[in-house]
C-alpha cells in the first residue's frame, strides 16, 4: 500500500584521493516510504549528512542512484535539479535557514516566488498558522527566537506541498522546549498531512518521534529500528554498537 | 534581498563616480569657443587663411599684408549689405601700473593686447569717459586700471616702455590707439570685421564675401565667428578638455574597479545566503540576475544622486578651473543635454560592469554552502583570471614602452595613463595569487612582537586570500597610481630641465615677469644673447600642407653660437647669418646652403631668403634661425623670450634674472604647473576612491567577522588584544597593497626613465615625490585602521558570552 517516495540504490560518496581518500557513503541502499518519518542517526563522520545531501540532490554521489517521486536525479541537469528541489523537496537546516533581509512571510513564500508564482496571502498565512506563527508574519529573522526561526523554515518547507521534507539536525541549535515544538510539528505533518520526512539527528530523544530509525557507521547502514521507538531504546542500541567489538574489516563496495 | 547597510558602500562609490563624470562632462560640454566680445557686433567676420598645421598646435592664421588688407577692405565694403569693413589690428601693448605690469590680468591674453580704435565699432564698445585717441601718443584704456582721462600712462610695447596720454576709458580689457598707430604696430591683419545693414542676411553677405576673398580667407557667421577667439584661449580650453576627459575616464575606470571589488566582497560574504537560495530552489540564472538587479538598483539611484550633486558642483568647479588656468576666463557652465543623458546612463552601466564577475561567481555558489562555514575559501584564483591578469599586465607593459618612446610629451602622458590603468587592473586581478607569498615575506616582522596575535593575523591574511586581496586592491590602485603618475611627471620635468640646462652656456638668464616677453629696450639694457621668436609661414605653394607655421628665432649669430652648447653645423657657416635675406635651417628641412627659401612673415609680406647654413635638428630650440633685425622689421610686436648673460645683471622693467638651472627648471613653468595641478587632481580622485573603498570593504569585513572575534575573545584574548589583532590585520593588508602597487609603479617608471634618457641624451634621475606617496599610503592606513578598529571596538562592548546565536 505504501509507495516509496525516495529510493537510494548503491549510493557511494568518495572524497579526496590517495592517502586523503574518505569514503563517506559506502554502498547505501534504502528507501523512504510516503507518509513516514525516518530518523537517520550515527556518530560524527558516519556519513549521515552526506546521505541526506545526496538524497536531496544537494550533493552528487560518486556512484549509485537517487530516485525522488519516480525521477532519477542523475539524469537531471543543474536547472532541472533546482526546479525539482523547489517543487518537490522541502528543507530545514540546523541554522541559517532564513534570508535575513526578508520577513517571515516572505521567507515562507520564497520557493514559490522563485518559481514565479505569487501565492495568495492566505496560503502563506495558513502555512504560518500550521507552525503557530501567524502573528509573526511581518517579523524579520533577527526579531525571531531560534525556535521561531526553525518553525518559519518548516512552514517554508511545506508551502510547495513537497514530496519529501529533509531536515538536517533541525533541533541542533535549540533548547529542549523549542526542540519538542519542532519535532511535534514534524510528527504532525506526517500524521495529519501524510507528509514524508527524513531527519538527520544525533539526539535519541529526537529520533523517538520517528517511525523508523536508520543507524549509520562508516558510510553503511548498520542497524534499523521500526516500531516501539523510544529515546531509551535508541540510546541503548547506539551504546550497544559502540561497545560491541569492531566488526571485521568489511570489503568496501565503492 | 537588497540590504541597505550592505549597499551603502557601492552606492557611495557609484554616486561619487557619477558626480565626477557629470561634473567633467558638463564642464567639457560647456567649454566651447566664444565669439570675442571685441567682434560681437560684426555679423560677418573675415579671417585670414588657416595655417597648415595640426588643430592642436594653436598656430595663428597666416596674416594679410598691409597692401592686401587695403585691397580686401575696399572690396568687402562694396559687397551688398555691408555698411563697413573694419580691419581688426592686434599688437602687444600693456599699461604699466605703478611701474609694473598689473598682476591681476597676467592670465588673460586680451589684457596685454592693443588694437586700433576702429576695432571698437566691431564690438559696439562705447567710451565711459573722455574722447577717442586721434594721434600718436594718445590711448584709451580699461576703466578697471583706475586711470583718469588726461593723465599720463606708460605703455609697455615690443619696443619698450612708451609715454602715452589717456584720452578716454572703456569697459573692456586691452588698450586702444589711433588707427594709424595701430597700422604701424600691427602691419599684418588676421581679421576684418563686417558691419551689415539692418535686415541684411549674414549668410547672403558671407556668400558675397566669398566671391571677393576667394581662397585667401574664410567668411565666418553666427557661432562660427568663435574661430577668431584668441589662440591662447583655444589652447587653454584644449588643455582643460584633456584634463576633464582624463578625469572622467579615470573616474569611470576607478569607479568600476572599486565597485567591482565591493560587489565581489559582498558576494563572498553572502555565500551562505546564496547557498540557501540555491537550496530552496533558485537556479544559477536566477541568482545571477538577482545580484545584477541589485547592482542595477544601486547604480540607478546612485547615478541620479551623482548627477544632481554634479550639476550643483559644476559651476563651482568651473570657476576653480578658470582660476588655475585650465579654462579661459570667458568660460561659463552650460547645462547641455548630452552630459546629463550620459550621467544618467553612467550609474547603471558602471554598476553592471562592476557586478559582472561577482554575479558569475554568485551563480556558481553551490546549495551545500548554506550548510558550511564560509571561512575556508575555495581555490584562490582561476585559470581564466590568471590569463586575464597576464594579458592586462602585458598590455600595460606595452603601453609603458609606448610612453617611453612617444615623440610628443602629450602622447606620452596619455600612454602613461592607460598604461597605469592596464597595469593596475592586471595587478589587482593577479593579487590573490600574490597575497600568500607576500604574507610569507612579511611574516617575521608581524610574528615577533605579535605572539598569538601575529599568528592569527598571518593565518587570516593567507587563508582568506580573496578577502585580503579585495581589501588590498584599492590600496594597490591608489598607491600604484600615485607613485607612477607623480613619479612620471616629476621625472619628465627634471629630465627636460636637465637637458635644457645642459645645452646653455651661460650663467644667468633674463626672463619676462608678468609680461608675455621682453621689450627691445629691456634687451638692449641687458646686453647678452637674446632670442626673438616669431611665427612665420612656409610660402612654397607646392609644399603640403600649405602655409605650414614655423617658429623662427631672431638671433645674433656670434652670441648664439657661443651660448648654445648643442649647436652642430652640418653645412655652411653661421657667421653668414646677417643682412636682410639670410636664414639658417635644420637638416630636416632638406635644403642646401645658397638655395632660396621663401617665408610669409607676421606682417603678411612674402620674403625670399637665402640659406646660409644647415644645422642638426636638435641644435636650435625652434624651427629656423633669422637675423634679429629681420624678425624685428617684419614683426613689430615680436617679444624676446629670454636673454642669456654671463654675469648677474639688474633686471629691467617687466623682467627678472634667474640662474641657468632655475631657468631650465622653470622654462615650462606655466605648463609644468598645470601638469602638476592636473596630476594632483587625478591622484586626489583616485586616492579619495581608494580611501572610500578601503573603508567600505573593511566595514563590511568587520560585520562578517564579529562571530570570529567573539570566539577569539572567549579563547582568552583581552579586548585590547582583539583590537590590536584587527588593527594589525588591516595594516598588513594595506602594506601588501602598497607593496604590490609600488612594484607595479616602479616597473612603469623604469621604462619611462629609459625612454627619457634616450630622448634627452643625458642620464635621467628617477624622481619620486615621496611626500605624495607617503600621504596616499598614510591616508589608506589611517582609514583602514579606523574602519576596522572602530566597529570592532563597538561590537566588543558587551561581554563575550552574551553573543546572540
Amino acid at each position: 500500500m505504501t509507495t516509496q517516495t525516495v529510493t537510494l540504490q548503491g549510493l557511494c560518496a568518495v572524497y579526496g584521493a590517495g592517502a586523503r581518500r574518505v569514503t563517506a557513503l559506502d554502498g547505501v541502499t534504502t528507501s523512504f516510504a510516503g507518509g513516514t518519518f525516518t530518523a537517520v542517526m550515527g556518530p560524527s563522520g558516519s556519513g549521515k549528512s552526506t546521505l541526506l545531501h545526496c538524497a536531496a540532490g544537494l550533493d552528487k554521489p560518486t556512484a549509485g542512484t537517487v530516485t525522488i517521486d519516480g525521477r532519477r536525479l542523475d539524469d537531471l541537469g543543474e536547472d532541472e535539479l533546482t526546479r525539482l528541489r523547489r517543487d518537490r523537496i522541502g528543507f530545514v537546516f540546523q541554522a541559517f535557514n532564513l534570508v535575513s533581509s526578508l520577513t517571515a512571510a516572505e521567507n515562507v513564500e520564497l520557493p514559490l516566488r522563485l518559481a514565479r508564482h505569487r501565492p495568495p496571502a492566505r496560503d502563506v498565512l495558513a502555512a504560518l498558522d500550521t507552525v503557530g506563527l501567524t502573528d509573526r508574519a511581518g517579523h524579520r529573522p533577527s526579531e525571531l527566537s531560534g525556535g521561531e526561526q526553525q518553525r518559519v523554515a518548516v512552514a517554508r518547507a511545506l508551502i510547495t506541498r513537497p514530496a519529501v521534507v529533509f531536515a538536517d539536525e533541525p533541533t541542533g541549535a535549540l533548547d529542549s522546549t523549542a526542540s519538542q515544538q519542532i519535532l511535534r510539528l514534524l510528527r504532525a505533518l506526517v500524521d495529519d498531512h501524510r507528509q514524508t520526512v527524513v531527519m538527520v539527528t544525533h539526539d535519541p530523544a529526537a529520533a523517538a518521534y520517528a517511525d523508523r530509525v536508520l543507524l549509520l557507521a562508516d558510510g553503511r547502514i548498520v542497524d534499523e529500528l521500526t516500531g516501539g521507538i523510544t529515546a531509551t531504546v535508541v540510546a541503548a542500541r547506539i551504546a550497544e554498537r559502540e561497545t560491541a567489538p569492531a566488526g571485521s574489516a568489511v570489503e568496501s563496495s565503492c | 534581498m537588497l540590504s541597505i547597510r550592505r549597499s551603502v558602500g557601492a552606492f557611495v562609490a557609484v554616486a561619487v563616480g557619477v558626480t565626477l563624470v557629470a561634473v567633467a562632462t558638463l564642464l567639457l560640454a560647456s567649454g566651447r569657443p566664444q565669439v570675442p566680445d571685441r567682434l560681437a557686433d560684426a555679423a560677418v567676420v573675415v579671417q585670414s587663411p588657416e595655417a597648415g598645421a595640426a588643430a592642436d598646435s594653436f598656430a595663428p592664421t597666416r596674416p594679410w599684408s598691409a597692401a592686401r588688407t587695403a585691397e580686401l577692405t575696399s572690396g568687402l565694403a562694396g559687397v551688398p549689405g555691408v555698411t563697413a569693413a573694419v580691419p581688426d589690428r592686434t599688437f602687444y601693448a600693456q599699461a604699466l601700473v605703478h611701474g609694473r605690469p598689473s598682476a591681476i590680468d597676467a592670465q588673460r591674453e586680451d589684457a596685454h593686447q592693443g588694437h586700433g580704435w576702429s576695432s571698437t565699432r566691431l564690438g559696439g564698445l562705447r567710451l565711459t569717459a573722455g574722447a577717442p585717441p586721434r594721434q600718436a601718443g594718445e590711448v584709451v584704456v580699461d576703466r578697471a586700471l583706475g586711470l583718469r582721462p588726461g593723465g599720463p600712462v606708460t605703455l609697455l610695447t615690443a619696443a619698450g616702455p612708451q609715454p602715452y596720454t589717456v584720452t578716454g576709458l572703456v569697459d573692456a580689457p586691452g588698450v586702444y590707439v589711433a588707427d594709424d598707430v595701430a597700422a604701424v604696430l600691427a602691419p599684418g591683419v588676421r581679421v576684418i570685421g563686417l558691419l551689415i545693414a539692418p535686415g541684411a542676411d549674414p549668410e547672403k553677405v558671407a556668400a558675397g564675401v566669398r566671391g571677393v576673398v576667394g581662397g585667401d580667407g574664410r567668411a565666418l557667421t553666427g557661432d562660427g565667428r568663435s574661430a577668431s577667439e584668441p589662440r591662447n584661449d583655444a589652447r587653454t580650453r584644449w588643455i582643460g578638455m584633456q584634463v576633464l576627459t582624463a578625469t572622467a575616464a579615470l573616474a569611470g575606470f576607478v569607479t568600476v574597479f572599486v565597485v567591482a571589488s565591493t560587489f565581489a566582497f559582498d558576494v563572498g560574504q553572502r555565500r551562505r545566503e546564496l547557498g540557501l537560495l540555491r537550496a530552496v530552489g533558485a537556479t544559477p540564472r536566477q541568482v545571477r540576475r538577482m545580484v545584477r538587479a541589485e547592482a542595477l538598483v544601486v547604480g540607478a539611484t546612485a547615478g541620479l544622486t551623482g548627477l544632481l550633486v554634479g550639476a550643483a558642483l559644476a559651476p563651482v568647479l568651473g570657476a576653480l578651473l578658470v582660476d588655475v588656468g585650465f579654462e579661459p576666463a570667458t568660460f561659463r557652465v552650460r547645462y547641455e543635454p548630452w552630459p546629463v543623458a550620459l550621467s544618467i546612463v553612467a550609474g547603471p552601466v558602471i554598476a553592471l560592469l562592476a557586478v559582472w564577475s561577482a554575479s558569475r561567481r554568485a551563480a556558481r555558489v553551490r546549495p551545500l554552502e548554506a550548510l558550511r562555514e564560509a571561512a575556508v575559501e575555495q581555490r584562490p584564483i582561476g585559470r581564466l583570471r590568471v590569463a586575464t591578469g597576464v594579458l592586462l599586465v602585458a598590455a600595460g607593459l606595452a603601453l609603458s614602452v609606448g610612453t617611453a618612446t612617444a615623440d610628443q610629451a602629450r602622447d606620452a602622458a596619455t600612454f602613461a595613463l592607460y598604461a597605469v590603468m592596464a597595469l593596475v587592473a592586471g595587478a589587482t586581478v593577479l593579487a590573490p595569487a600574490a597575497v600568500r607569498p607576500v604574507v610569507r615575506l612579511l611574516r617575521s616582522p608581524v610574528r615577533r612582537p605579535g605572539g598569538a596575535i601575529g599568528m592569527l593575523v598571518r593565518a587570516g591574511a593567507s587563508t582568506a586570500t580573496r578577502r585580503t586581496a579585495s581589501i588590498a586592491a584599492p590600496v594597490l590602485l591608489t598607491v600604484a597610481f600615485a607613485v607612477l603618475v607623480s613619479g612620471m611627471v616629476r621625472t619628465t620635468t627634471a629630465a627636460y630641465a636637465a637637458g635644457r640646462a645642459d645645452d646653455v652656456n651661460a650663467g644667468w638668464v633674463v626672463v619676462p615677469d608678468r609680461a608675455p616677453g621682453l621689450s627691445d629696450r629691456a634687451v638692449a639694457g641687458v646686453g647678452g644673447t637674446a632670442l626673438l621668436p616669431t611665427t612665420v609661414f612656409e610660402s612654397d605653394p607646392d609644399s603640403s600642407p600649405t602655409d605650414r607655421p614655423l617658429t623662427a628665432l631672431g638671433v645674433d649669430p656670434v652670441g648664439f653660437a657661443a651660448m648654445n652648447r648643442a649647436l652642430t653645423v652640418v653645412a655652411g657657416s653661421l657667421d653668414d647669418l646677417g643682412g636682410g635675406d639670410t636664414v639658417v635651417l635644420p637638416a630636416s628641412a632638406n635644403r642646401q646652403p645658397s638655395e632660396p627659401y621663401a617665408l610669409v612673415f607676421a606682417d603678411g609680406e612674402v620674403v625670399s631668403l637665402r640659406v646660409v647654413a644647415v644645422v642638426t635638428d636638435d641644435s636650435i630650440p625652434g624651427d629656423l634661425l633669422l637675423p634679429r633685425s629681420v624678425v624685428r622689421t617684419h614683426d613689430p610686436s615680436a617679444l624676446t623670450s629670454a636673454v642669456y648673460v654671463r654675469d648677474r645683471v639688474d633686471p629691467p622693467v617687466g623682467a627678472r634674472v634667474v640662474d641657468v638651472s632655475a631657468w631650465a627648471a622653470e622654462a615650462d613653468r606655466a605648463e609644468d604647473r598645470l601638469v602638476w595641478l592636473f596630476t594632483l587632481l587625478l591622484i586626489g580622485v583616485s586616492a579619495g576612491y581608494g580611501a572610500v573603498a578601503v573603508a567600505n570593504t573593511l566595514l563590511m569585513a568587520a560585520a562578517g567577522r564579529v562571530a570570529d572575534l567573539r570566539l577569539i575573545r572567549l579563547a582568552g584574548a583581552t579586548r585590547g588584544q582583539v583590537i590590536w589583532l584587527v588593527t594589525a590585520e588591516s595594516a598588513l593588508v594595506v602594506l601588501i597593497g602598497a607593496l604590490l602597487g609600488g612594484a607595479v609603479a616602479f616597473v612603469g617608471l623604469l621604462s619611462i626613465r629609459a625612454g627619457l634618457a634616450e630622448q634627452a641624451g643625458v642620464p635621467v634621475d628617477l624622481v619620486v615625490p615621496w611626500s605624495v606617496v607617503g600621504g596616499v599610503v598614510g591616508l589608506c592606513l589611517l582609514l583602514a585602521v579606523l574602519a576596522s578598529a572602530l566597529p570592532t571596538w563597538r561590537s566588543l562592548r558587551h561581554r563575550p558570552a552574551r553573543s546572540p546565536a
